[in-house]
């Protein structure tokens, strides 16, 4: 199959590109189920208590023991390590700190974040000021 | 010959020191220079040049464009790394003559051949990539089969240009935007090609902020390209440990042929998030993924001989890889504003042209033009979904290839 007239490289041509499309959307239609999955497992959970992880339980038993002891928390909720986060989110963190390591033209690995915190929304500054 | 001989020889020494300088003469790179020594050393320093001033994918460009440079030296220098007969025009590589004649780079060559480099590279980028955007989002996958459109564009041009069948597959896959399926997939069809074909397909990549925004603004209009996406939901631990497993069986019982790209970038990524195995993420990421590029970077350049590189040919690649580049921007941005008319303006188009599976520069483009539209409207997560789907679609229309060209293998 060497040589192949362009006719044939037209049919190919398409029956490759639907062959991508048709892998690609059943892929979508598996991470979907996953992604539903996860999002009403908590539903079966709640209704089923016997279906719940025990590791899962263990854990919340741990930190709520945690919770309890001597050590209290030094640092704001959502904080990971040395950086502080403040009324912002994991995610939103990453991202910030990748824009700004792209910003700067440097590797996020020689970048050190000690503190992102959100401010105030516009619309709520503007209110306070007036 | 006579000169030295005339010169030296009254000295009444036993040593013939015309010939002994005569050989050295010969044997410099002076003597055997040709035109096409000296094109290639000029193009090997402009890619040094792009990628060290311009940092124009400089991982691979700098390793690529120094492989050209060892192996267009005229003379015996060539000669002790690089063996073009010993790969070229024989269907089946007597790899005992390779490990004893050979030189360097036929030995690191043989990583090539077999496609262990790309595989390995891909075992790399898995376990840098995060998939979460993909999978908060599983649309993202059809706007990454969107941008496979360049592929199979260039792969029908090809052939009206003449080419054949595999090595038009070849030169379809730069439309692909992914060095390693690039070459995992024409070292397979089309040997000869290869040089061209990686330079082409990792020139590109670099050029994709060149390439992409004009097409992005030809396609979207300002109020578009302005659309804010919501954020999206959170992936628990336990999807992203499936996610890998899942998909490897699910593509595989279709495509078996994309098992060793998919597979390699599958395990990456299982290392990433099963939680267990930190070291060897780590060293996959890091470490095996630098070894890799070093020595697939220097023995793809070293192919680009100029015997098999200054070919009209090449011209044809590098006019039909920027032709694929173009039209998968075109596919993934079509594709995106259909999304958007659906979603009724819930989809910012812009995401689709990171369908194209450059790794993060696709991405990142997107973004900056969403924030050149608006400010603050930061589309970097939402266009990582795409690009990293566009990993998955460019090996799937590898593999296709290989199914259909390649006998399955």
């Amino acid at each position: 199959m060497a040589d192949i007239t362009t006719l044939d490289a037209l049919i190919i041509s398409l029956i490759g590109f639907a062959i991508v499309f048709a892998v690609l959307i059943i892929l979508m239609c598996v991470v979907t189920l996953m992604g539903l999955a996860a999002d009403k497992g908590h539903i079966i959970t709640d209704k089923l208590p016997r279906f719940r992880n025990p590791f899962k339980k263990k854990k919340a038993a741990d930190d709520l023991a945690a919770a309890d002891g001597t050590e209290a928390a030094p640092l704001a909720a959502g904080t990971c390590g040395e950086l502080t986060l403040i009324r912002t989110e994991e995610r939103d963190a990453a991202m910030i700190m990748a824009i700004v390591a792209d910003s700067l033209g440097t590797p996020l690995n020689q970048l050190r974040f000690k503190r992102i915190e959100r401010m105030e929304d516009a619309d709520q500054a503007d209110a306070e000021v007036k | 010959m006579n000169f030295f001989s005339n010169i030296l020889g009254a000295s009444g020494s036993n040593v013939d020191y015309g010939d002994t300088f005569q050989g050295l003469w010969e044997s410099t790179g002076f003597f055997n220079l040709q035109w096409g020594n000296v094109v290639m050393i000029i193009i090997a320093c402009f890619f040094l040049f792009l990628a060290i001033k311009f940092k124009f994918e400089p991982l691979l460009l700098v390793g690529i464009a120094f492989g050209m440079l060892l192996s267009n030296i005229p003379g015996p220098v060539s000669d002790w790394i690089y063996h073009p007969d010993l790969w070229v025009s024989s269907t089946t590589v007597d790899y005992g003559e390779v490990l004893q004649t050979g030189g360097l780079i036929d030995i690191l060559y043989i990583g090539v051949k077999t496609s262990v480099y790309p595989c390995l590279i891909f075992l790399g980028v898995g376990a840098m990539t995060d998939f979460e955007p993909l999978l908060s989002n599983p649309k993202s996958l059809i706007l990454g089969a969107a941008a496979q459109f360049g592929i199979y564009v260039a792969f029908f041009l090809a052939v009206c240009f003449g080419f054949s069948g595999p090595a038009a597959a070849s030169i379809g896959i730069v439309g692909g935007a992914d060095g390693p399926t690039a070459i995992w997939l024409t070292k397979a069809l089309a040997p000869d090609l290869l040089a061209a074909i990686a330079i082409a397909a990792y020139s590109y990549m670099a050029l994709i902020p060149v390439i992409q925004p004009p097409i992005m603004r030809l396609m979207t209009t300002k109020k578009e390209r302005a659309i804010v996406m919501k954020p999206t939901r959170k992936v628990t631990k336990a999807e992203k440990i499936l996610f890998p497993i899942i998909i490897i069986i699910a593509t595989c019982l279709f495509l078996p042929s994309v098992a060793p790209l998919l597979g390699c970038l599958m395990l990456g990524n299982l290392l990433r998030e099963c939680g267990v195995t930190a070291r060897l993420s780590d060293t996959a990421q890091n470490a095996l993924m630098n070894i890799v590029t070093i020595c697939l970077s220097v023995s793809v350049g070293a192919t680009a001989h100029f015997s098999t590189f200054l070919t009209k040919d090449t011209v044809l690649i590098i006019a039909l890889g920027l032709l694929a580049f173009v039209f998968a921007t075109v596919g993934g941005l079509g594709i995106g504003k259909i999304m958007c008319w659906l979603s009724k303006g819930k989809i910012n188009p812009l995401i689709g042209s990171a369908g194209v599976s450059a790794v993060p520069m696709a991405a990142r483009v997107s973004n900056l033009e969403g924030l050149r539209a608006k400010p603050g409207n930061y589309l970097l997560m939402h266009a990582m979904g795409p690009n990293v789907a566009g990993v998955i679609g460019s090996a799937v229309a590898a593999g296709f290839f290989m199914a259909v060209f390649g006998g399955g293998a």
